[in-house]
């Protein structure tokens, strides 16, 4: 029968579903994490009984046809990039986009990936790295004497070195945004590559036309919103459970039919 | 002679494809823009001819007639994201595909690499004279007013085309989220957008279980109707058989 297998799909689907909700959970405090949503289809359908088809010879049409349906499959995952709430942390190198826009990251093999995880440190070179400790693009080394760092909201980092007064700009971030933010690929630890889908990265710097303000000394929270999550999660255990009864019930059905004699 | 199991048979036959139905429905609980379906049964009625019937010895057996789709709308979600939009009223989407054009109530949108409005797969989605809308680079974030209309930086892009058929049953699933039809489409004047949210299936779920317990029930005490039809005959040849050694 067609809808043990009908059942089988909706299981499936719905573990998806489980399974983007609790990684949105578990990333609830992650600096720079986006939410992300599973979406479902239809799968195709059987007709056994045309729309539209000839019911007589008297040019009489069947009004609805019996279509079938497979069961479901999922579309996509897609990403949410709503603005995440604003955590003041008052450190000088904690840096959020308000806005569009990514901080460029230079990867270890040469390629660029883009974060808007702006909880950045110094490496022993006085460079701006990530956590990770990859370059951050724009930026020169701060000198060690520096003793006061400054970002304005375009990115500009002025800092004030021992015994002067005036302070000193060494670079600006720069920002890259896209044209499909939902297209770029997860990489872990806050990171994103572009692909076809995202389109081709703009480059630029905070502030301008297009682009969001930077922001010293706070850092953007994650967008999950605990409540809808923990309420999607409900609805999709009670989905899985009505999808397993699809499946008992079939079950049942052929276990009648084959006691029948 | 075998008449009760041929009716009971077709029962069978029957309620398996319901039940197919059900399961179908409850799959795409959470399927965005997903109607449920629901199965429409008449009676046939059969009248056998030849030696020993009547003329009102019809049996009546049940026919699957059609599938007919629930078009009540479902439950709307706020998501945020500025490309989903939820549709109020009876009108579709048309989005192009290869084969001629086709139409959705699933409003996850989102740009492709050309910067085109496209619908969940990828395909365009048309605005007013067919033409898909195209979101300049930095224009802007985007809005979609309640009449379709794309702007971004304050700037109309485009108004995304909604249409609406005499008969909605006559649409044909194609899987997806997308139904053909040949009808021709009018321009559903009293269907609103809103931008930040999905339509929900309209599935709901204590009905179907309701429905499947019920398929459930009837399948086996069709069984039981056939098995003890079984039963008869068997005992009716016995005592033939007794009759006829006695």
């Amino acid at each position: 029968m067609r809808s043990l297998s009908i059942g089988a799909t909706g299981m499936l689907a719905q573990q998806l579903n489980v399974e983007v909700i609790s990684n949105n959970i578990a990333n609830m405090t992650t600096t720079g994490y986006k939410r992300q949503r599973a979406e479902f289809q239809d799968l195709l359908y059987q007709s056994l009984r045309r729309v539209g088809a000839a019911s007589s010879d008297a040019g009489t049409i069947v009004p609805a046809g019996v279509q079938i349906g497979a069961g479901v499959q999922s579309a996509a995952v897609y990403r949410i990039h709503e603005q995440g709430t604003m955590e003041v942390t008052d450190n000088p190198l904690d840096v959020a986009i308000s806005g569009d826009g990514y901080f460029q990251v230079e990867l270890p093999n040469g390629d660029t990936a883009y974060t808007r995880s702006g909880s950045f440190q110094l490496n022993p070179d006085g460079e701006i790295v990530t956590a990770d400790g990859y370059r951050v693009t724009g930026p020169n080394a701060i000198p060690e004497d520096a003793i006061e760092i400054s970002i304005n909201d375009s990115g500009e980092i002025l800092v004030v070195l021992d015994g002067q007064v005036e302070p000193q700009n060494v670079g600006q971030f720069q920002l890259a945004i896209f044209a499909n933010d939902a297209g770029l690929e997860a990489i872990g630890n806050n990171l994103f590559l572009e692909t076809p889908a995202s389109g081709d990265p703009q480059t630029g710097v905070a502030a301008d036309e297009g682009f969001g303000d930077v922001k010293q000394g706070l850092l953007e929270g994650s967008n999950v919103n605990i409540v809808s999550e923990i309420t999607q999660l409900i609805a999709a255990q009670r989905a899985y459970e009505m999808n397993s009864k699809v499946i008992t019930t079939t079950d049942e059905m052929m276990r009648s039919t084959s006691n029948l004699r | 002679m075998e008449n009760t199991i041929y009716a009971g048979l077709s029962r069978q036959m029957a309620l398996r494809r319901q039940m197919e139905v059900v399961a179908n429905n409850i799959a795409n609980m959470s399927t965005a823009g997903y109607r449920s379906e629901q199965m429409l049964f008449v009676e046939y009625m059969n009248e056998p001819e030849g030696p020993g019937y009547r003329e009102d010895d019809a049996v009546a057996m049940v026919l699957d007639q059609g599938t007919v789709r629930d078009m009540r709308p479902g439950p709307q979600v706020r998501t945020d994201n500025p490309f989903d939009v939820a549709i109020e009223g009876r009108g579709y989407l048309v989005v192009e595909t290869p084969a001629g054009p086709r139409y959705t109530r699933n409003g996850h949108l989102s740009l492709d690499v050309d910067r085109q409005l496209v619908d969940g797969s990828g395909l365009p989605v048309l605005g007013d004279g067919d033409r898909p809308i195209t979101v300049p680079q930095n224009a802007g974030d985007v809005s979609i007013s309640a009449n379709g209309d794309v702007s971004a930086g304050g700037q109309l892009l485009g108004s995304i085309r909604l249409v609406e058929f005499d008969d909605e049953l006559r649409m044909v699933p194609l899987g997806g989220g997308l139904y053909v039809t040949n009808q021709v489409p009018a321009d559903s004047a009293d269907t609103e957008l809103r931008q930040g949210f999905i339509e929900q299936s309209n599935v709901l779920p204590i009905v179907e279980m309701t429905r499947m317990i019920e398929v459930s029930r009837s399948y086996q005490s069709t069984s039981r109707l056939l098995s003890d039809e079984h039963e008869r005959q068997r005992q009716t040849i016995r005592r033939f058989g007794q009759m006829m050694t006695a």
